[in-house]
């Protein structure tokens, strides 16, 4: 009855993609079947990508792919061949911190953080597309993202920081600790 | 002359206390230590961990058709034989004790005579990959003798009476589908009601909430070579993972390792289901000898963990034309779904609370928890407090109504002061710090109370109407006598100078552990950003009790009060050696800075500043001397006194009090509302973490307003989940927030506390809703009684009572 590992309980093809994550080209074998999301955590090891519903409902798990939002939840791996993906890690060069980011720390947001990968694509690609956003522009931009431990006012108050630190056209900051 | 009596680490929380009056860190805007790494995405959560395991097994739970039957057989043939299966586990499987019970042993891992809700776990199937364990559940052919499904627990209990009722029964193991009868008895009510100019009575209904932690529940299990196993898991208590498992395992708890890295969010959630899917993991890994996964998908999470108990209250209130109150009478009975899990807990601090933070002379309370056949109840933010403040918060502004009061003049009427006794005898002195009424009164006053009240209550033109409605509460701290009420912590000063920080208390999200350390650098001097918090590990980190009932800073705090006390006295003496002055007049303190460094630090003599060295310096002194620069910090509190006949004693340690005041406005035609405005005054004794502090008074009042207006699990007659994800099962988004919450902070100091603080997690939802719902009755001069208190139940509610015409 045990398992024979030896026989192949998987039938399903391996299919060879292209990802561009974060400015790098992975070649990657997937299943038809694997979403982005697991793809990037499991095999890539870009662990930043949350999953909170894997229906769409929470945008824990929000990437850019060509620079639009999208849930990695809900997105079949596949599909994101020859794209060009941006995840939480890739906002800033290593030691550094984006824009939005150091706008989270000024605003003392985070709680548990489960959420602020989603909430920091969310916002870079508010700003991509509008760098001088208004309150309700923020609110409409980031109706997609659940943050249960409820920092919503300090995320409002970080878009718009951040949104000035763009327009001053400082993107990224040195770590202190 | 009690003083002979204090111990040790009582007495060095309280001389702080006094001698402290100023503080470099405490109380600050300081960043918490995990910030950078949760915004970068390095920070790993448990699910995480799985890149780092190549080869894992999965997990996933088979569950049963329906909510309450006899299970006839089961058979796992087919499913054992699909691809990719390696073993399917049922309860003859498991090696030691079958049951995850958390306070009593009602609930097994692996159900093998009967289920009792629609998720109760039934088999495991084990396999190469989380698709094919899902599919092959599907293979599992259990046969089933269906019983009759209770949803409503008033089919179990009589409201009126407080009898249990024939019905089929759910535990037919126990005597009784009655968990717990907790009873408060308190001058004479009948009198006192028969004296009573005014007595208002009504039935309150509260909903089931589910916490909805962003992160679900995940454990990874690894074998280790000597038959143990190392978890990780998502959990607020490792040391009650490591027992449950090594339980279910059957082996001793020194071979069970628990390991708790971030945690996205527990609000209470991540308590005893963590038990649970830390048991089936390792199961998993005990059969297979590989590392296990269980990550639970949302859905499992929303029909598979604990909920906020619902709650149907019978309130009788009875008054003087003044409004001084005389008697409190109330039945309340929680719906306690399947499983007790922390049921009877939950139970007693409702009734500890039923009353409210207000002087009763007679009382005659009532709180049952049974079964149903719903999820299971347990801890949620709050245990039991929300509930019954939804309901006598309700009770006082119905009361102020008859009166003809204003809700303020009645409360400050009744409400609790220094030298008043609670409701169970407990004298409040100025040791517990009892700050309600300052909250009360710079509440109103920020908010501009009186004129609002008026100028709402007049107005009554067009569809859109503002109301402005208030709640006051208390929340008990620490868990009294649900248990052992001690915590510990362990503190390490390493030889370059920074500090290393150990507690088996959990962070998810609240930053209470870095109250800790902020406690920790204000002794040492030295500043937190040398402090290196280690993740609980049950292996090295000191059991601390669970991180439950807003203790963490309270305990937690004056346990490392007392490892910090210890160290810093044998580094005054050190110093003072070295720099020849009073041990008493050592200084130690560091640059303000962001990136300061162990040498930065300095150490020298309050007379004589010019005699000073490095803090690196005296740290290798110690070496060298032989003082060793590690301690131990232990806290326990005085035992809690209860008499389970008359509810009289001294149920907590202290209280932390608050006023909660909302402004919202309503649409009646639609039954729409919008809470505009809201304050939140709390007294916590001390500010600690204030960062932590100003979130939780923001994330309760966000939460709040969730179980407030919308959040609610709803199961159908025949048990099942019809809100089973957060499509259909609403939170609070960034679109429904108040326009503003105006914090405020009352600071009474607790003498027992560390630096006199009190805790804040769970006080921070207790009174939202009742708040909300006040303003929305005042709103629509109309009294609803129940939450959630959707659009449609507003909307329908004025329908009925032809207040609208639509
Ligand atoms: S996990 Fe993709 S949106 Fe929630
Ligand atoms: S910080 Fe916890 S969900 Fe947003």
């Amino acid at each position: 009855m045990a398992f024979d590992p030896s026989k192949s309980w998987d039938t399903y093809p391996d299919i060879e993609i292209t990802l561009n994550v974060n400015g790098k080209n992975y070649k990657v074998k997937v299943k038809p079947y694997e979403r982005l999301i697991d793809v990037l955590r499991y095999k890539l090891g870009f662990t930043g990508v949350k999953e909170g519903c894997g229906r769409g409902e929470c945008g824990a798990c929000v990437v850019l792919m060509d620079g639009e939002l999208v849930p990695s939840c809900l997105v079949l791996a596949v599909r994101a061949n020859g794209k060009k993906i941006i995840t939480v890690e890739g906002l800033a060069p290593e030691g550094k911190l984006h824009a939005v980011q150091k706008a989270f720390l000024d605003t003392f947001a985070v709680q548990c953080g489960f959420c602020f990968p989603g909430f920091a694509i969310a916002i870079k690609h508010l700003l991509d597309k509008n760098p001088n956003p208004s309150e309700e522009e923020i609110k409409e931009a980031l109706s997609g993202n659940l943050c249960r431990c409820g920092s919503y006012y300090r995320l409002i108050k970080a878009a718009k920081l951040a949104s000035e630190y763009v327009r001053q056209g400082k993107i990224y900051f040195d770590v202190k600790r | 002359m009690a003083q002979a009596q204090v111990p040790e680490y009582v007495r060095v929380v309280e001389e702080l206390f006094s001698k402290y009056k100023e503080f470099i860190y405490v109380g600050k805007y300081i960043q918490r230590w995990d910030a950078v790494s949760k915004i970068t995405g390095k920070a790993l959560f448990t699910a995480d961990f799985l890149k780092f395991y190549k080869d894992p097994v999965y997990v996933y739970t088979v569950r049963p058709k329906y909510a309450h039957a006899y299970i006839k057989s089961i058979d796992t043939t087919e499913a054992e034989r699909y691809p990719g299966v390696i073993k399917v586990l049922t309860a003859k499987d498991i090696p030691g004790v079958n049951d995850v019970g958390y306070v009593i042993p009602d609930q097994p891992l692996l159900a093998d005579k009967k289920v009792r809700y629609i998720a109760d776990p039934i088999a495991l199937i084990v396999a190469e990959d989380k698709y094919v364990a899902a599919e092959a559940a599907e293979l599992v052919h259990v046969e089933y003798e269906p019983l009759p499904v209770i949803t409503d627990p008033l089919e179990v209990v009589d409201l009126k009476t407080l009898k249990e009722k024939e019905h089929v029964r759910i535990h037919e193991e126990r005597e009784s589908d009655i968990i717990s009868h907790f009873k408060i008895r308190k001058g004479d009510v009948e009198k006192a009601i028969k004296e009573a100019d005014v007595v208002v009575e009504n039935e309150y209904r509260t909903g089931m909430q589910e916490h909805a932690y962003l992160e679900p529940e995940a454990a990874i299990a690894i074998p280790e070579a000597d038959g143990g196993v190392t978890i990780i898991a998502s959990t607020q208590c490792p040391f009650d993972v490591r027992k449950a498992v090594a339980r279910v395992l059957g082996v001793t708890q020194n071979k069970v390792r628990v390991i708790v890295p971030a945690i996205g969010g527990g609000f209470g959630g991540k308590e005893d289901v963590v038990n649970e899917i830390g048991a089936k993991a390792a199961l998993a890994a005990y059969y297979t000898g590989r590392p296990a996964v269980v990550i639970h998908t949302r859905e499992e999470s929303m029909i598979g963990h604990s909920k906020r108990h619902p709650m149907v209250a019978w309130y009788r209130h009875a008054a003087k034309k003044d409004g001084t109150l005389l008697a409190v009478e109330a039945n309340i009975v929680l719906d306690t779904g399947a499983y007790a899990s922390l049921g009877p807990f939950v139970a007693w601090r409702a009734i500890v609370h039923s009353t409210g933070p207000y002087k009763v002379p007679n009382a005659r309370v009532d709180t049952l928890a049974v079964y149903t056949n719903n999820v299971y109840a347990g801890a949620f933010r709050g245990f039991g407090n929300p509930q019954v403040t939804f309901a006598f918060e309700l009770q006082m502004d119905a009361l102020a109504e008859e009166l003809g009061m204003d809700p303020v003049d009645l409360r400050l009427k009744n409400i609790l002061r220094e030298g008043d006794r609670t409701v169970h005898g407990q004298l409040l002195t100025k040791e517990h710090g009892v700050g309600l009424e300052e909250t009360l009164k710079r509440a109103i006053e920020v908010i501009d109370w009186y004129r609002k009240r008026k100028e709402y209550s007049e107005f009554a033109e067009g569809t859109l109407r503002k109301g402005i409605g208030l709640a006051l509460l208390w929340h008990g701290n620490s868990i009294g006598v649900e248990g052992a009420d001690y915590s510990s912590a362990t503190i390490i000063i390493n030889r370059d100078g920074t500090v290393t920080f150990r507690t088996g208390l959990t962070d998810f999200g609240q930053g209470a552990v870095w109250g800790l350390v902020l406690i920790a650098a204000e002794i040492l001097g030295v500043p937190p950003q040398l402090f290196r918090i280690e993740p609980p590990d049950t292996s090295s980190t000191p059991d601390a009790g669970p991180t439950v009932a807003s203790r963490s800073t309270v305990m937690g705090g004056a346990a490392t009060m007392n490892a910090a006390y210890k160290l810093r006295k044998r580094i005054n003496e050190l110093a003072a050696n070295m720099l020849g002055c009073s041990p008493d007049e050592i200084v130690i303190r560091a640059p303000e800075k962001e990136d300061v460094k162990p040498s930065d630090v300095e150490v020298f003599c309050k007379s004589d500043p010019s005699k000073k060295v490095k803090w690196t310096d005296v740290v290798e002194q110690s070496f060298w001397d032989g003082v060793p620069l590690q301690e131990f910090g232990f806290f326990r509190a005085p035992k809690a006194e209860w008499d389970e006949e008359t509810g009289q004693g001294a149920p907590y340690v202290t209280y932390t009090f608050g006023t909660m005041v909302a402004e919202v406005t309503v649409d009646i035609e639609t039954g729409a509302v919008k809470v505009d405005r809201m304050v939140t005054a709390y007294d916590i004794g001390k500010v600690i973490n204030r960062v932590g502090a100003e979130l939780h008074a923001e994330g309760g009042a966000i939460q709040g307003l969730g179980y407030a207006l919308m959040e609610e699990i709803v199961h159908d007659k025949n048990g099942v989940v019809r809100t089973y994800n957060l499509s259909n099962y609403y939170t609070p988004l960034i679109d429904d927030i108040p326009d503003e919450i105006i914090p405020i902070w009352v600071e009474s100091g607790f003498k027992r506390g560390p630096f006199g603080a009190k805790g804040l997690g769970e006080p921070s939802i207790v009174a939202i809703a009742p708040a909300i719902v006040n303003a929305i009755n005042h709103a629509t001069k109309h009294r609803f009684t129940q939450i959630p208190l959707t659009p449609e139940r507003i909307y329908l509610g004025l329908k009925r009572a032809g207040k609208i015409k639509l």
